[in-house]
């Protein structure tokens, strides 16, 4: 891949040679060290399995979940159960079924059931449990925490109840747990950089503007919480098989403050992060548990033996990252993203011709009805008594632009949240393309052609130019490659691949609504609803998108409906334009026949029109 | 029908205790946002001050873990809280889980990690018959202190300056600002009765079990939130409701689940309010655009 790409081919490689060469240090000294500094290695390295199973759900959804240590202690039990020799096993679990009972697996395929089971368990549990809203997940994902820790603690027959399972075969080594984690490293990246970790990301940055896209925010956190399942079912798999032992609490809550602390201090959003905030904890834990078991500082001070000193300092690290760098250690970069490795592993200059040509996508599209059009049919809506529109039409041809404009509050905004399905109408309908999609949701009518922007350009911040582009054409379901080429064709036309590489959080004012804009065309849109894109422009930048605008039409076969205040915009782009004015159509025509209505003219163009006119 | 009788009455007893529980952290959200993992620790420390102050007048020590209870509540707020008050809400509800770790672990260094008795006094370990009815003391004053509290603080939201101005920044954090209401006092005044509701909700809980122990936050902790977020997120009036939806549901469920099923009432309560998020993602007060309310 080169410039035009998501990111150059040395960048990818520095971002998964840097973590896994840090995992292959750790794992060395493990090998080197006592056995006793070999066994908190490999329990280190257990957790980075955990933790790395947390970066895909937290890190790429920005929604933390305070369940997944319930996956790992799936994985662990049953692990366990699946390898315990089947003496002890029927001492412990009286009721067992006698398959598990006996089984005495080898550890190699006891993980890779405990994986498909853990991960199973996400998926089953996470389809209700992302259903909830954003708010709510931290909150039921901890309440299936306490919930499977009752479960675990209760079952005796089958778990061996509150004292746990002992006689486990210690079988996981320095080497194994190392060998996983970087496994784990690399299906972590895997996932960041795959279409659906993009699609996550840009739910991440922007919810709403992700749903404009036709990202179904539910089914990409179901996916990322079924893949961190299954991680996390194998690092508590490995872990229980270093130690030996298992109990209810061995996953519980401290658990999960640990493996969070250790996300959380390294960054979330990369997987640089994870590895080196479970490192960096890890190590300053093990200082303060040697600290807890007592000592004395210079012969002077002594200190007694403080269970739960750990976890204070634990818990002070965390507060001290909250506030001074939320964004943690590593910034939330991957080794290939930072400052002075990045400025030398600049990609190429890019090559000039663009790799795909505009008729590529603008290609021939699935057959439209014979009604193909965007139309609504007598919309009401009212907010709490409030009406806010009154029974419009408005028809949409294709190959069109339809201003649309009236004074403020006329309804307008509301009409296009209607019209892309953000707001239900109390009565009415909206057809496009002659199919009623008035109870469409907002993802399911992009990815049926109808793109849209937002009086606020809703960046997708932490993403770069080319990448908040490329998910755009991700969200409604095309590939990576592909993807990044439409991308990279949008982003040239509308005057923006110098800045593919640079983040879009960043970019001027007028070059995030041009991005919005670009965002909404990657995907590919028969109709684009645009919301003010010339507010906060300058007189060129306004020309120059009127130019691009018709360019749109034209090229990419796609109809506009144009929300304005600058009548000169309006007057210059559209063939058409509806007057709303307190929720109801007050004039449909030609700009100059609008220009001439005395409604119109009444009850909105008035000055200031006629002082813009004569500018 | 006396049994029934009982068991609604019992239900409504812990009810009223975790509607107490659910007031304490949605004053927290309404007014600030924030969700806030600490309340547990809010509710264990003032516990704790019961046990420590064991040797004194039972009045004297209620004082004490009640004074505890603000004392940590503003602490934490200053301390910890307010560097990262425009910080999102995860950041904040990751933010309130280091301050929860650390009191917890804190009182497990310096006291005890195991749980620790505590004898209550004998007025509350008896009951009261009211006809045929013998109703546990505790249970009385559990019920009379949701009553007065709900009184109290509605008296407080509605008649006073501070609660119109507590009302203001629930509704529009900036513009009650802007409006000249002192940030700082409102949310610093939501922390310090929010403090003293956790501690009362702590001295009825070591009054019921008789121990206290630095873990015994977590669960109504967890409570709060679900309360919160099945009565609508961030309004009192929704926690009230859901606080008395899940003690109820718990009570009863201890009461009429078959035996072999009695240990998994955790289990069970814990996941129905789930099951309603599902159907009702915006809670059962709660309106359709989510906005915090008083």
């Amino acid at each position: 891949m080169n410039g035009r790409g998501l990111r150059s081919r040395a960048s990818a490689a520095t971002s998964l040679v840097v973590p896994l060469v840090l995992v292959a240090l750790t794992a060395v000294v493990g090998a080197s060290g006592t056995p006793s500094l070999e066994g908190t290695v490999t329990l280190i390295l257990c957790n980075l399995i955990i933790v790395l199973g947390l970066q895909i759900f937290i890190g790429n959804s920005g929604v933390y979940s305070f369940g997944q240590l319930g996956f790992a202690a799936t994985g662990a039990y049953v692990a366990a159960l699946l390898t315990i020799p089947a003496t002890f096993t029927l001492l412990q679990t009286a009721e067992l079924p006698k398959l598990i009972a006996d089984a005495e697996l080898d550890p190699l395929l006891s993980t890779l059931i405990a994986a498909v089971a853990s991960g199973l368990l996400a998926g089953v549990v996470g389809w209700p449990l992302m259903r909830t809203s954003t708010l709510a997940i931290p909150i039921s994902t901890f309440a299936f925490l306490i919930v499977a820790y009752n479960v675990l603690a209760n079952w005796d027959p089958i778990t061996g109840g509150s004292s746990g399972l002992v006689s486990i075969p210690r079988t996981t080594d320095v080497a194994s747990a190392g060998l996983w984690a970087g496994v784990a490293v690399v299906v972590a990246l895997v996932f960041k950089w795959s279409a659906s970790g993009y699609r996550l990301q840009a739910s991440r940055e922007d919810e709403v503007a992700a749903r404009s896209i036709g990202i179904g925010v539910m089914r990409e956190r179901l996916i990322a919480f079924t893949i961190s399942g299954v991680l996390c079912g194998i690092g508590g798999a490995l872990a229980v098989h270093q130690s030996g032992t298992l109990s209810p609490v061995t996953f519980y809550f401290a658990a999960s403050v640990t493996t969070i602390t250790m996300l959380v201090v390294g960054g979330t959003r990369s997987v640089l992060g994870a590895v080196v905030g479970t490192l960096a904890v890890a190590t300053v834990n093990e200082l303060l548990r040697n600290l807890e078991e007592g000592a004395s500082v210079l012969g002077l001070i002594s200190i007694g033996a403080a269970p739960g000193l750990a976890a204070v300092g634990l818990g002070l690290i965390l507060l001290v990252t909250m506030i001074a760098r939320p964004e943690g250690l590593v910034g939330g970069r991957e080794a290939g993203e930072i400052g002075p490795i990045r400025r030398r592993l600049r990609p190429r200059a890019p090559s000039t011709s663009p790799t795909v040509a505009a008729t590529d996508q603008a290609g021939p599209r699935p057959a439209r009805g014979s009604a193909g059009s965007l139309r609504a049919e007598g919309v009401s809506l009212a907010f709490s008594g409030l009406h806010v529109l009154r029974g419009v039409d408005l028809a949409l041809p294709p190959g069109e632009a339809l201003g649309l404009i009236g004074p403020n509050g006329a309804g307008k905004t509301t009409l296009v949240n209607v019209l892309s399905g953000f707001q239900a109408p109390d009565s009415g309908s909206v057809f496009l393309d002659g199919v009623d999609v008035t109870s469409w949701s907002p993802a399911r009518l992009a990815r049926a052609g109808l793109g849209r922007t937002f009086q606020a350009a809703l960046p997708f911040a932490g993403l770069t130019v080319m990448e908040s582009v490329a998910v755009g054409a991700m969200g409604v379901g095309v590939g990576r490659r592909r993807a990044v080429a439409i991308a990279a064709d949008v982003l040239e036309r509308l005057g923006l691949g110098d800045q593919a590489q640079s983040p879009a959080g960043l970019q001027p004012p007028g070059s995030q609504r041009l991005l919005g804009i670009a965002r909404a065309l990657a995907t590919g849109p028969h109709y684009l609803l645009l919301d003010e894109p010339a507010a906060g422009l300058n007189d060129e930048e306004r020309r120059e998108l009127v130019a691009i605008l018709r360019e749109v039409i034209r090229d990419f076969d796609c109809a506009i409906l144009l929300i304005e205040h600058d009548m000169n915009v309006v007057m210059d782009l559209c063939s058409q334009v509806q007057v709303l004015d307190d929720g109801r159509t007050v004039a449909v025509g030609s700009p100059e026949e609008v220009q001439a209505h005395p409604a119109v003219v009444e009850a909105y163009l008035g000055a200031s029109y006629v002082a813009s006119a004569h500018a | 029908m006396t049994d029934l009788a009982q068991s609604l009455i019992d239900a409504l007893a812990l009810g009223g205790l975790f509607a107490l529980i659910a007031i304490g952290v949605a004053l927290v959200y309404t007014v600030m946002g924030m969700m806030n993992f600490a309340q547990g620790e809010f509710i264990m420390l003032p516990a704790y001050a019961l046990y420590v102050l064991a040797g004194l007048p039972f009045g004297v020590a209620v004082c004490a873990a009640l004074a505890t209870g603000v004392a940590i509540a503003v602490l934490a707020e200053r301390v910890a809280f307010r560097p990262v008050r425009n910080a999102d809400l995860a950041a904040q509800l990751v933010t309130s889980l280091a301050v929860a770790t650390i009191l917890q672990n804190a009182v497990s260094a310096s006291v005890d990690a195991r749980a620790q008795s505590v004898a209550a006094p004998e007025l509350l370990s008896e009951s009261s018959q009211i006809g045929s009815l013998s109703i546990p003391n505790l249970e009385i004053l559990t019920l009379a202190l949701t009553v007065i509290v709900l009184g109290g603080l509605g008296w407080l939201l509605y008649r006073t300056r501070i609660g119109l101005e507590m009302r203001a920044a629930a509704e529009n954090f900036e513009m009650a600002r802007l409006l000249g209401v002192r940030a700082n006092r409102v949310i610093a005044i939501a922390f310090a009765i929010s403090g003293a509701l956790a501690a009362m909700v702590g001295v009825l809980i070591v009054m019921q079990t008789g121990q206290v122990s630095p873990t015994m936050g977590l669960t109504p902790v967890l409570v709060g939130f679900i309360a919160v977020v099945i009565g609508g997120f961030g309004r009192i009036s929704g926690a009230v409701v859901g606080g008395l939806v899940l003690g109820a549901l718990s009570s009863l469920l201890g009461t009429y689940l078959p035996d072999g099923l009695v240990p998994f009432r955790d289990a069970i309560v814990f996941s129905i309010p789930v099951a309603i998020l599902i159907v009702r993602p915006q809670g059962l007060l709660g309106s359709a655009t989510g906005e915090a309310r008083i």
